[in-house]
């Protein structure tokens, strides 16, 4: 007997890699669906299906075709979920959508990521191997391979592939059913995902009352088709088959208007319903959860007794809850209406840019599973109201990330800036980290504590240098470390800042308090190869003297002749003698040439609006001022979630972006 | 989740590690419930003791000390003057300060006597004039600092140990704040609202119980007190489109968190704990009560 397992020795089979077209229907009678569980479970496979548990049907394990839910139907609209089990109606799928989705075997709830572990001065950080069983799904609707499509394409097709789902997947086989009973919060047709099962299935089933149509996806299908000795179905069954999806079809009567959806969606930001939604929703994060596409997770640490070793692990999270978006002193969307706005616009407006289709199936489990019956089919007819949509921003940008593992680097030398500033300069430190870019930045960890992402301020031959603010417990811990300590470093990461297109222009570096450490890299670069451009300008801000970071590189840039600088501060003792005021006021109206110039502006989120909307009032066309925006980062290769503005993942789309780029979510408050 | 960083504790760097730490455990009005979910931790217990100085623990041990300690756990709720001016006392012998269980951060089942005191005295007590206590129940919060809290009826002996492993690495527990459905659909727990119909206090509430109730196909009944953003008005909205009228909320967050500030401004919105006599000082409560099928407290 062959295993009928080829796929799980594939590293990327983000669908099967031997799709069939095979026009053939086979039948399996009723009586038979058992030999299929039983073949499937030959194989090694664990067989996930439904069942009817405590009132409703979940997916879970199943052992024999006698777990499967026969005679169950359910009723479902907004809030409201009730089956039952039918007396005159015995049909397997005569449900629809299931609370549980397919996810929680191929993306879990719950992932440990390593181990961290400390012996002695020593640091070790350990990822587990990723042994994962395969798995069969039996009953998956079009909507839900449609939804594992598009989680294939968030977590396998961008620039860095999930492990844990990538092994999940690569042992993964799908028997779809087409749906023949939609429910009332159904609108896969508005998506275009359903009720017919067209790809993205090893077998297709469509159910009629004494057995099974079959159709064959894959070489893996028509493998176990040919196991099962199927016979053809007959005339009249395929006939009948034919007609179930259409009588599907037709009886999903609400729909969603997606022609311009998402234009017309991003372009109401403002729009007073995002208000009203938000005194209703709960931010319960139950839409997310249930949703078959959603993605989003957090680390967290668990440390042992001994405080030696720390294990990570991954859990699924919510951009409903009010610290998602919080990076230490802040949190960018504190109000229930930013979180509603940035799930309804992610699922449905800036997930077009970012993974090419929109987050949603159509499956209607967010509407069926809010416990206070908010049907976004509703939010989206009266917020995304008709064009005309203002195109915000360019292209997307190319994705520049190089994730790697943790890999251990020392603590050579740490030197106080501020109060509660230090730098740490590194050795030992790996050398693709050394052949980063200017602007990029790293996740910095020690056991026990999450990761920090810290811009990299200095590349010198033997190693970085990361200049860290005392903000939180993990940043405090990192800036008491002692030469000789060892911490963890990945990256680098993230998009830096396009020296390249400084080439033969004036060049306008605006830093404010902790912006200038990102910059360094820059201005070294620059000053480097100080020929290559026109006039170097430099404008350095903080909010007293005492804040002032990196002072002996400043002296060193004062005392140059091929570099203007200029140095100014919110507020000042006696002892200061330069300017006192914010760093707009010193941008020379008279000297900077807005055609020439090429300006790149990092510091706090209002400091980089204004002086945007200063450089912009001088005639700067919007790609050519550079910014880099701070969000709260975890995954740093935009898989997480956290750091969403707009369509763009801050870590990985970033951390820097020109001003066009950013178009009007820049000024926007709460994205 | 994400809300890890919103517990209000001081951070503690650099670590607290040798000599072992010394704690003390101690209790004000409650009913040792927390205490005992510390000793429910069995062998984890023992290896506690390797790291950390148990030096006062009236409910595991006779031998007692005043401190001072590094951390003193503080169980219940203040109840008297005696109580309240102990707790001053405490707060002065104790480097970090630390509330675990709902009496604590919340006041208890017993801060539900601060709607009622004066009606309901007289059926507990023959002599209700020799009761000497203040008029209201309320959290150790509200007297002295506070640098951690412990949420639950009884708190989880995880997060115990999450707390006292933190303090060792010198980070900030990692206490989620969002709501208990988070949970719930981590483990996934079938939403006992939407396909029961049942009540639940889940959105409202602060997870980390391991969403225990739904699981057993009953309503939440926010035993962790309010959640980071408890929106009490949209569920009251939600519940009454079941066909749930307000006394429902009102009694089910009439328990062990009521007099939380969110949970008592909800309940004294709709006329104080359904059933619950009224008393002439109670002059927010004028409405009367607004349910009936709930017994008497004493009665």
């Amino acid at each position: 007997m062959t295993t009928g397992t080829t796929r799980t020795t594939d590293a990327t089979p983000a669908m099967d890699p031997l799709p069939v077209t095979d026009a053939t229907r086979w039948w399996l009678p009723r009586a038979e669906l058992d030999r299929l569980v039983a073949l499937l479970r030959a194989d090694g496979r664990t067989v996930v299906g439904p069942a009817f548990e405590d009132g409703v049907v979940v997916y879970r394990e199943i052992g024999s075709a006698a777990e499967l839910p026969a005679g169950v139907t359910d009723e479902q609209r907004p809030g409201r979920y009730r089956a039952r089990v039918s007396t005159d109606d015995a049909h397997t799928f005569g449900f629809a959508a299931s609370p549980t989705s397919w996810k929680r075997w191929t993306f879990p709830p719950s992932v440990e990521l390593g181990v961290a572990r400390r012996e002695g001065d020593q640091l070790r950080f350990e990822t587990p191997t990723r042994e994962v069983p395969p798995v069969a799904f039996l009953g998956a609707r079009a909507c839900d391979l449609a939804a594992i499509a598009i989680q294939d394409r968030v977590l396998l097709g961008g620039p860095v592939a999930d492990a844990d789902y990538r092994a999940r997947r690569s042992g993964t086989l799908t028997i779809g059913v087409d749906c023949a009973t939609p429910s009332g919060t159904c609108f896969c047709t508005s998506m275009g995902t359903g009720p017919e099962v067209v790809t993205g299935h090893d077998l297709a089933l469509t159910e009629l009352d004494d057995g099974f149509v079959v159709r064959v996806g894959t070489t893996t299908g028509r493998d176990l088709v040919d196991r099962l000795a199927l016979s053809s179905a007959d005339a009249s069954q395929v006939e009948a088959a034919r007609a179930v999806p259409d009588r599907a079809r037709a009886a999903i009567t609400r729909q969603v208007d997606t022609n311009g959806l998402s234009e017309r969606l991003i372009a109401n930001p403002e729009h007073p319903r995002w208000a009203e939604v938000a005194e209703r929703c709960l931010a319960c994060t139950s839409c997310t959860m249930v949703c078959p596409t959603c993605f989003c997770t957090s680390v967290s640490q668990v440390s042992d007794l001994d405080a030696t070793s720390a294990t990570s692990t991954r859990e699924w999270d919510s951009c409903f809850t009010l610290g998602f978006g919080a990076v230490a002193g802040g949190n960018f969307r504190t109000r229930r209406q930013d979180r509603y706005r940035q799930w309804l616009t992610h699922k449905f407006g800036t997930w077009v840019e970012q993974f090419g289709s929109m987050g949603c199936v159509g499956c209607g489990r967010c509407v069926t599973w809010c416990p206070v019956g908010i049907d976004i089919r509703d939010e989206l007819a009266a917020i995304a109201g008709p064009p005309p949509a203002p195109a915000i921003g360019t292209s997307l940008p190319i994705a520049a990330a190089h994730p790697g593992e943790y890999v251990v680097a020392t603590v050579g030398s740490v030197t106080p800036e501020t109060p509660d500033t230090w730098t740490l300069s590194l050795h030992d430190v790996d050398a693709a980290i050394r052949a980063g870019q200017p602007g990029q930045f790293m996740m910095v960890a020690l056991p026990g504590f999450s990761a920090a992402p810290i811009s990299i301020s200095r590349y010198r031959p033997d190693g970085i240098d990361l200049t860290i603010r005392a903000a939180g417990p993990a940043t405090t811990a990192l800036t008491r470390l002692r030469p000789g300590s060892q911490l963890g470093l990945r990256g680098p990461l993230g998009r830096g800042w396009p020296v390249e297109l400084a080439d033969d222009r004036d060049v306008l570096i605006v830093a404010g308090g902790l912006g200038l450490p990102p910059l360094r890299p820059l201005i070294e670069r620059v000053l480097a190869d100080r020929g290559r451009y026109r006039t170097v300008r430099l404008v350095i801000g903080a909010r007293t003297p005492d804040d002032l970071v990196l002072r002996p590189d400043i002296e060193r840039w004062q005392a140059r002749t091929d570099l203007d600088i200029g140095v100014t501060v919110d507020r000042a003792g006696s002892d200061w003698t330069g300017p006192v005021g914010v760093v707009t006021q010193l941008f020379d109206r008279t000297a900077i040439d807005p055609v020439r110039t090429i300006a790149y502006v990092c510091g706090p989120e209002r400091m980089m609006q204004a002086a945007s909307r200063t450089l912009a009032g001088m005639g700067m066309l919007p790609d050519r001022i550079y910014v880099s925006m701070e969000r709260h980062m975890e995954c740093g290769v935009g898989l997480c979630g956290h750091c969403q503005m707009g369509r763009f993942f801050v870590c990985r789309d970033g951390p820097v972006f020109s001003r066009a780029e950013l178009g009007d979510t820049f000024d926007l408050e709460g994205i | 989740m994400a809300g890890h960083a919103s517990l209000p504790i001081v951070d503690v760097t650099p670590p607290l590690t040798a000599p072992p730490l010394s704690v003390g455990v101690v209790k004000l009005a409650s009913c040792d419930g927390c205490q005992l979910a510390l000793l429910g931790l069995g062998p984890l217990l023992l290896d506690l003791g390797t790291h950390f100085r148990i030096i006062e623990f009236g409910e595991a041990s006779s031998d007692r000390s005043d401190g001072p300690y590094d951390l003193l756990l503080v169980e219940g709720s203040v109840s008297t003057d005696e109580q309240a001016h102990h707790l001053r006392s405490l707060r002065e012998r104790s480097g970090l300060l630390v509330t675990i269980g709902a009496c604590a951060t919340s006041g208890g089942i017993q801060a539900l006597r601060g709607w009622a005191r004066d009606a309901v005295a007289p059926s507990v007590y023959p002599e209700p004039t020799w009761v000497d206590a203040l008029p209201t129940v309320t959290p150790v919060a509200d007297h002295v600092r506070v640098d951690a809290e412990l949420r639950g009826c009884p708190i989880d002996g995880g997060q115990l140990v999450e707390l006292l492993t933190a303090l060792r690495v010198g980070r900030r527990p990692q206490l989620p704040d969002e709501a208990v459905c988070a949970a719930c659909k981590r483990v996934g727990t079938v939403c006992v609202v939407v396909a029961h119909g049942e009540p639940c206090l889940g959105p409202l509430t602060r997870t980390g119980c391991g969403a225990i109730c739904p699981a057993w196909g009953r309503g939440c009944y926010a035993c962790f007190g309010p959640r980071e953003d408890a929106n009490v008005a949209g569920l009251a909205a939600g519940l009454a489109g079941r066909g749930l009228d307000d006394a429902t909320l009102a009694r089910r967050l009439s328990l062990f968190t009521a007099w939380s500030a969110p949970f008592r401004a909800a309940i004294d919105a709709r006329g104080g704990p359904p059933g619950f006599p009224t008393t002439s000082a109670d002059a927010t409560h004028a409405s009367g009560p607004r349910a009936t099928d709930v017994p008497t407290p004493g009665a």
